[in-house]
């Protein structure tokens, strides 16, 4: 888990740089990550796509490598942050017995990608507050003292978490972004699932990206944004930065409470014999059948999810549109699966 | 020559156009029976299914405003009310309801509506996975004050919505997408 993952960027890559270019505090520590720009020759709106804020989510962390690896930006600009809590990808829950890594099968040979936690490694933030107030005064339970999606808008002065989320919001001022999608994963008995979370400002988009994407046959529920839930991503970009706000979710049985063994078969094929049991006893909030609900599915949810959003945004506020080629197709990436994505 | 093979294609086009017609009239809503505006607001606090029903009106160029909380005071100069049902218990928590109040809340519009004389168009937009008790309840309870249901298909799998609507004489349409709404709210709302 020392070893970072291997991206290869396309090459409409305009700039790659690092979250302590926007918040130079950052430099040198473990909370420091990638950022990758792809800017179109035409002027039009600037997209924040983020993936790993929690790393035991992975379609959302591989779904950023394959927009990184693949995309073309023709129109307005898209700025994508694979692995927002780097800190999170260096370890793994302790007594969860989670694969620390997982592989896919790429025409150039096998890749391998980090499964971390969902928190800040405790190496670099010790020790956990017995109760945690987060930068907004919101009080949670310590361990979300590690939580990224906990710490938004962030502190400059704070824990490594906290200047992360700071980092991340600084870079939403510097690169003008008008709309930030945040891409997690729900454990199967938790009801936030197949969902886009908005933020009040996004009500209009989050209800034309989902009635585009029923359309094309991806029931995806619709979620407010609780006002009175702080330092979430989907809360705090909107209020603090006046950005539109979207968080997407996707099923994974790998890190919900009612899986069996954990194993890299659970995370990419996604099947459990146990999640099929609470799914005919009527305990999930999705469908879980033989199949179980992989990788390449919820990577195709992700990837259906985000053409949903930019083609709303391009109908709801043209001037804001951003348009981008080669972006991984839904129906592909379920046939063909993720590796034909990946360099 | 077979002399009864015109007489079998006449039935046979009669037989298929009979059928024909009768899906036809099941699918067709009826004349406008609605007026603009309209105030749209959850009954169960899914507010993401009543945006869905917001946009639809926009799409259906209607005068559409829309309501988390409406009470009766927030029917002056609406002429339709538009229930959109569906529970979402983190909608409640967001409004700040629970389950009781916001019934107490619908009652209220709903009395106010039938006071002044406002139709109300019920909505289901969640499908399947916005059924359950709760929901149900609120089904139950709300949907016979309806003039009118529009509701997508795969909400309505035990036919609960058929029951009530057949019994209580409510036309009811079904779609198989959220966007194929619009064409029937184009349909039954006067210009």
């Amino acid at each position: 888990m020392r070893e970072a993952d291997a991206i290869h960027p396309g090459p409409a890559l305009t700039a790659a740089r690092s979250l302590s270019d926007y918040f130079p505090s950052l430099k040198g520590t473990p909370g420091d990550t990638p950022v990758y720009v792809y800017a179109g020759a035409t002027e039009g709106g600037n997209v924040l796509i983020i993936g790993g804020t929690h790393p035991n989510e992975p379609a959302g962390f591989v779904t950023s490598v394959m927009l990184i690896e693949n995309i073309r930006a023709v129109r307005g600009k898209i700025v994508i942050v694979p692995q927002a809590n780097a800190s999170g990808f260096t370890h793994s829950d302790p007594q969860e017995g989670s694969p620390q890594r997982f592989p896919i099968a790429t025409a150039a040979g096998q890749r391998w990608f980090r499964l971390g936690s969902r928190v800040t490694n405790p190496i670099h933030q010790w020790p956990d507050p017995t109760i945690y107030v987060n930068p907004t005064g919101q009080t949670l339970a310590g361990i979300e003292a590690r939580n990224l999606n906990r710490a938004y808008p962030g502190k400059a002065g704070g824990n490594l978490t906290e200047k992360v989320a700071f980092g991340i919001m600084e870079l939403i001022k510097k690169e003008r972004i008008d709309l930030g999608i945040d891409l997690h994963e729900s454990a199967p008995e938790y009801p936030v699932i197949n969902a886009i979370v908005f933020h009040e400002n996004s009500a209009d988009l989050a209800a034309t990206a989902q009635m585009e994407l029923q359309a094309e046959g991806f029931e995806f529920r619709l979620e407010a944004s609780p006002p009175n839930l702080r330092g979430l991503s989907h809360r705090e970009w909107g209020d603090v930065a006046g950005i539109r706000a979207i968080l997407m979710e996707t099923p994974n049985a790998s890190h919900g409470r009612l899986k069996g063994k954990p194993s890299v078969e659970l995370i990419i094929d996604g099947k459990d014999k146990f999640y099929e049991k609470a799914a005919r006893l009527g305990r999930l909030f999705v469908p879980f059948g033989p199949d179980g609900i992989p990788l390449k599915n919820r990577v195709a949810r992700h990837l259906a999810g985000l053409k949903a959003v930019l083609s709303g945004l391009k109908e709801l506020d043209p001037g804001k549109a951003v348009e981008v080629e080669d972006l991984p197709p839904a129906d592909r990436v379920r046939v063909e699966g993720i590796g034909a994505f990946l360099r | 020559m077979d002399m009864h093979r015109p007489a079998e294609i006449i039935l046979t086009i009669l037989f298929f156009g009979l059928i024909a017609g009768s899906y036809l009239a099941a699918q067709t809503p009826p004349p406008p029976v609605f007026e603009q505006p309209l105030l749209v607001t959850s009954a169960g606090q899914s507010s993401g299914d009543a945006q869905i029903a917001l946009q639809l009106a926009k799409r259906a160029a209607l005068a559409a405003t829309l309501s988390k909380t409406g009470t009766g005071k927030d029917l002056e100069n609406q002429k339709t009310l538009v229930l959109v049902l569906g529970a979402s218990m983190k909608g409640l928590g967001s409004a700040g309801l629970d389950t009781n109040k916001e019934k107490e809340r619908i009652r209220e519009l709903v009395a106010e509506a039938k006071k002044k004389n406002i139709p109300i168009l019920a909505m289901h937009l969640g499908g399947g996975q916005r059924r359950g008790e709760l929901t149900d309840e609120i089904i139950n309870e709300f949907l016979p004050a309806a003039k009118m249901a529009i509701i997508l298909k795969s909400g309505n799998q035990d036919g609960l919505f058929t029951k009530i609507c057949k019994a209580k004489d409510i036309p009811l349409i079904e779609v198989d997408k959220s966007l194929d709404a619009v064409e029937p709210l184009k349909k039954i709302f006067k210009r």
